[in-house]
């Protein structure tokens, strides 16, 4: 479609706006948690795991705001068409960063739990890779956002399997190191925990694809959704030990 | 408490299958009309499916009243104005010289935005027009004015003073008993033309019930200019600006994805 006019009452257009500023706001504090909570993990460094653990309540407050400013909208406005379609995607993306951000929470405290042990440097760099492709799929998808990009929101949607397939070895990695060495159980827990949130970041950022499509076209994508963690089924192989 | 499931919720949107089996009631084709030298309505084809509810809106103006007029040839009454193209009822052009008006105008009744009732009483206000298509007995002709106020969601408020004047009833009740009227005399077709400008909420809400309910033995159509009340009791909208369609589609669809800029600017209120 062309671009809109603004509405005749300017105060819906200002309402708007403000709704979009704040999803935009919610998304660059997740984006900050996130990326501090990985660096926590990877530097060992619990301070900062510590303060990336309290900025998740500023993400808590803004959906709260949003999800309160999207009902008086609807109440008030009865919103139409492309109108109802960002009021009802606002509602959807901040619920998908409220549990983005909790996410990176749960990673920083997990951050602290290992903090006296030595990580594997082959599964720390697995980590480290996963964490930066999610971070760059939830960048990806806010800015596809914000520019109204449909095509954009799809090549993320798409990506999602990398993620998948990151995070299929890792658990594969992760079971090796406990098989062979109970003492490593209680790191490689965390750090699989840590690995599962990142995966659910990256579907996350995958359903907010699927909104950023569906308020621009005003339709759902069609194509099957890429799902590629085959880890609830993967066998685990019981190996006698020798003596 | 137990709950009731309601299984005969129709499920809002039509699937194409189901569009296609629709019944085209009224078929508008190619449709012009004129105020004098002024062409108030451009090359109009448009379908008012079977009973389903169809709303035309449009900022005023749009020729959205027009269309309506044609559909009972009301506007014959006016000198200067014409009308050119098709309107098939039932696969029979009613703009055709041949056409017989009184015919017409008991298959395709009208409700307008002031509610008319005759200065009469409440069931000569029924049987004044029942009169003149029928010869009924009087038993037979209580029993339709009783029906009649039935079916327009009135009997109760008035079944114990029918002999009161129409004119002694608020405003709500006024346009109940005018759509009793139309009714009666057992129309194909119901034109409503912003049948609740003039009342209020409460009185609204009661039409909007009726017009669900009158959809299954009637074909409407219904002129608003409430965005909301088209998106509520519409099954096809119909968006018109300056004498022309621009769209016309299923409700759902117009009021959540239209395809038109113009029609998504209208309903959301940039129109500038």
């Amino acid at each position: 479609m062309e671009k809109q006019h603004e509405h005749i009452v300017r105060s819906y257009e200002e309402e708007l706006s403000l709704l979009n500023n704040k999803i935009a706001k919610m998304g660059g504090l997740a984006e900050q948690v996130l990326g501090q909570s990985f660096d926590a993990l990877e530097r060992r460094d619990p301070e900062l795991a510590a303060a990336t653990i309290n900025e998740d309540e500023a993400i808590d407050t803004l959906e709260k705001e949003i999800e309160e400013q999207a009902v008086v909208m609807i109440a008030r406005r009865q919103p139409l068409a492309y109108d109802l379609r960002q009021i009802m995607a606002a509602l959807r993306i901040s619920s998908e960063l409220e549990r983005i951000g909790d996410l990176g929470k749960n990673i920083a405290k997990r951050a602290v739990a290992v903090v006296s042990e030595q990580q594997p440097k082959q599964l720390a760099l697995g980590l480290k890779h996963m964490g930066e492709l999610a971070l760059g799929q939830l960048k990806e998808v806010l800015d596809a956002f914000i520019e109204r990009d449909a095509d954009r929101a799809l090549k993320v949607w798409y990506k999602d399997e990398e993620i998948d397939a990151m995070y299929n070895s890792l658990f594969r990695e992760l079971l090796t190191y406990m098989m062979e060495d109970p003492r490593n159980i209680g790191l490689c827990t965390h750090l699989l925990f840590g690995a599962k949130n990142i995966e659910r970041i990256g579907d996350h950022a995958t359903n907010i694809a699927e909104t950023v499509y569906y308020l621009v076209h005003g339709r759902p994508i069609t194509d099957q959704r890429p799902k590629g963690d085959t880890t609830s089924s993967t066998p685990v192989a019981l190996k006698r030990s020798a003596g | 408490m137990s709950l009731a499931i309601h299984t005969d919720v129709k499920e809002p949107a039509e699937t194409p299958e189901e569009l296609a089996k629709l019944a085209e009631k009224v078929s508008m084709r190619r449709l012009n009309f004129y105020y004098g030298a002024y062409r108030a309505l451009s090359d109009i084809s448009v379908n008012l499916y079977q009973n389903k509810v169809t709303a035309f809106i449009g900022p005023s103006g749009c020729g959205k009243s027009t269309l309506l007029r044609i559909l009972n040839r009301i506007y014959d009454l006016y000198p200067n104005q014409r009308a050119d193209g098709e309107v098939l009822l039932d696969g029979a052009n009613v703009l055709s010289p041949k056409q017989d008006l009184n015919l017409l105008r008991a298959k395709v009744g009208m409700v307008f935005q002031k509610p008319t009732p005759f200065p009469m009483t409440i069931y000569e206000n029924i049987a004044f027009g029942l009169r003149l298509y029928e010869q009924l007995p009087k038993a037979d002709l209580d029993a339709r004015i009783e029906d009649s106020l039935k079916r327009s969601a009135l009997w109760d408020e008035v079944k114990d003073k029918l002999d009161a004047s129409g004119l002694s009833l608020s405003g709500g009740q006024q346009q109940r008993l005018c759509i009793a009227r139309t009714v009666a005399i057992r129309p194909e077709v119901i034109l409503l033309d912003e049948p609740c400008s003039a009342l209020d909420p409460i009185s609204t809400a009661k039409i909007e019930e009726l017009i669900d309910v009158l959809k299954r033995d009637y074909t409407i159509a219904i002129v608003t200019h409430n965005m909301q009340q088209a998106a509520r009791t519409s099954d096809f909208t119909a968006f018109m600006y300056l004498g022309e369609l621009v769209e016309f589609d299923e409700t759902t669809k117009i009021f959540t994805n239209p395809k038109q800029q113009r029609t998504q600017d209208y309903i959301t209120g940039r129109f500038g």
